[in-house]
């Protein structure tokens, strides 16, 4: 079982269309409604999705954390993380699989930059992404084309292993540490992502820092 | 002769010391913080009466003012504060994801 895992924060206008795109590929959509204060709760409903509900916003890492407690739950055999803001395109999902089971790896991460498939806006592709990608080096110790990608799919035995401590954005680091920790065998994947507007911006890469700085006192 | 800013302090510090013994009253504060918090103010109001005990103890430990080693001590406690108090905050932070998922978990079936 292929068990899509959404986290959503305010995505009301296209959780609805992302779901109806999901079910096309895998065998459940997982919602994870971190207390919007919009109707993506509702639009996830009613779109079919199975959606858990944080009664306080606590994050995308914290959200995913939770898809994977529920994925164990109900047995699934693999989980996929997947953007609610439509940033990510369905079509590649049955290739990763694919790519995934005869790569015979555990985890699958989507990368941006291994093929030009996004139309990445300048200042992010020059300068974000690759500052990000030193800090991820510096801390998880794994060499990634990408590694602020929030496509993944996890095998089960990923999934369990790993546990998702970063509850904002700083996940994105702690999961390729864990990859390495647990010697978890793993692939990169090109895959597309499209921009409509802006996420992250510099200020969001500095709090990830402090979070990542911070988490290194806490176990 | 007191000056001004010695009897300021002075009121500061009893004000301070009396919050401290009220938190330890309604079990907010350990016998270990009451100890520390008392013993800094009493330190603080000896320094300020007597600015020379800490040019004595400066110029042991090769400071060239008083006043330098109080500021120094000072940062040095602020900083630890500030990251001490960092580290509960993310720890309480977690603490609240974790009810937060329970109750995620909980409430679909
Ligand atoms: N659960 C949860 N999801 C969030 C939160 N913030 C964002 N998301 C979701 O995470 C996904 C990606 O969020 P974005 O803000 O686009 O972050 P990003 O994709 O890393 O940044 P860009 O590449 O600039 O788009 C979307 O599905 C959001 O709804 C949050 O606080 N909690
Ligand atoms: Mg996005």
């Amino acid at each position: 079982m292929l068990v899509a895992v959404v986290p959503a924060y305010n995505e009301e206008k296209r959780i609805g269309s992302v779901i109806r795109d999901l079910f096309e590929h895998v065998d459940k959509v997982l919602v994870v409604d971190d207390a919007s204060t919009d109707n993506t709760f509702q639009e996830a409903r009613k779109a079919g999705a199975i959606v858990l509900k944080h009664v306080l916003n606590r994050g995308q890492g914290a959200a995913l954390q939770t898809g994977h407690e529920y994925a164990n739950i109900i047995g699934a055999d693999y989980v996929i993380h997947f953007d609610g803001d439509g940033q990510f395109s369905t079509k590649d999902i049955s290739g990763a699989m694919q790519h995934m089971q005869e790569a015979e790896v555990d985890v699958l991460l989507g990368s941006r930059f291994l093929q030009k498939k996004s139309n990445i806006p300048w200042f992010k592709a020059k300068i974000l992404l690759p500052l990000g990608r030193i800090i991820n080096n510096l801390f998880s110790g794994l060499k990634l084309s990408d590694a602020h990608n929030g496509f993944r799919i996890l095998n089960r035995k990923a999934f369990n292993k790993i546990k998702i401590n970063q509850d904002r954005m700083a996940h994105a680091t702690e999961i390729p540490a864990q990859i390495k920790k647990y010697n978890l065998k793993y692939v990169e994947f090109p895959i597309e992502v499209k921009y409509y507007e802006y996420g992250q911006n510099m200020a969001g890469g500095f709090k990830i820092l402090r979070d990542l700085l911070l988490g290194k006192f806490l176990r | 002769m007191l000056i001004l800013f010695q009897i300021l302090f002075i009121l500061f510090a009893g004000f301070a010391v009396f919050n401290v013994i009220s938190r330890k009253r309604s079990g907010l504060l350990g016998q270990r913080a009451v100890f520390f918090w008392i013993f800094f103010w009493i330190l603080g109001v000896i320094v300020v009466i007597w600015p020379n005990s800490s040019s004595i103890l400066a110029a042991y430990l090769g400071i060239g003012r008083g006043t330098d080693l109080v500021i120094y001590i000072s940062l040095a406690l602020l900083f630890f504060l500030v990251f001490k108090l960092n580290v509960k905050l993310d720890s309480l932070n977690r603490d609240l994801t974790k009810i937060v998922r329970k109750d995620a978990l909980d409430n679909n079936e």
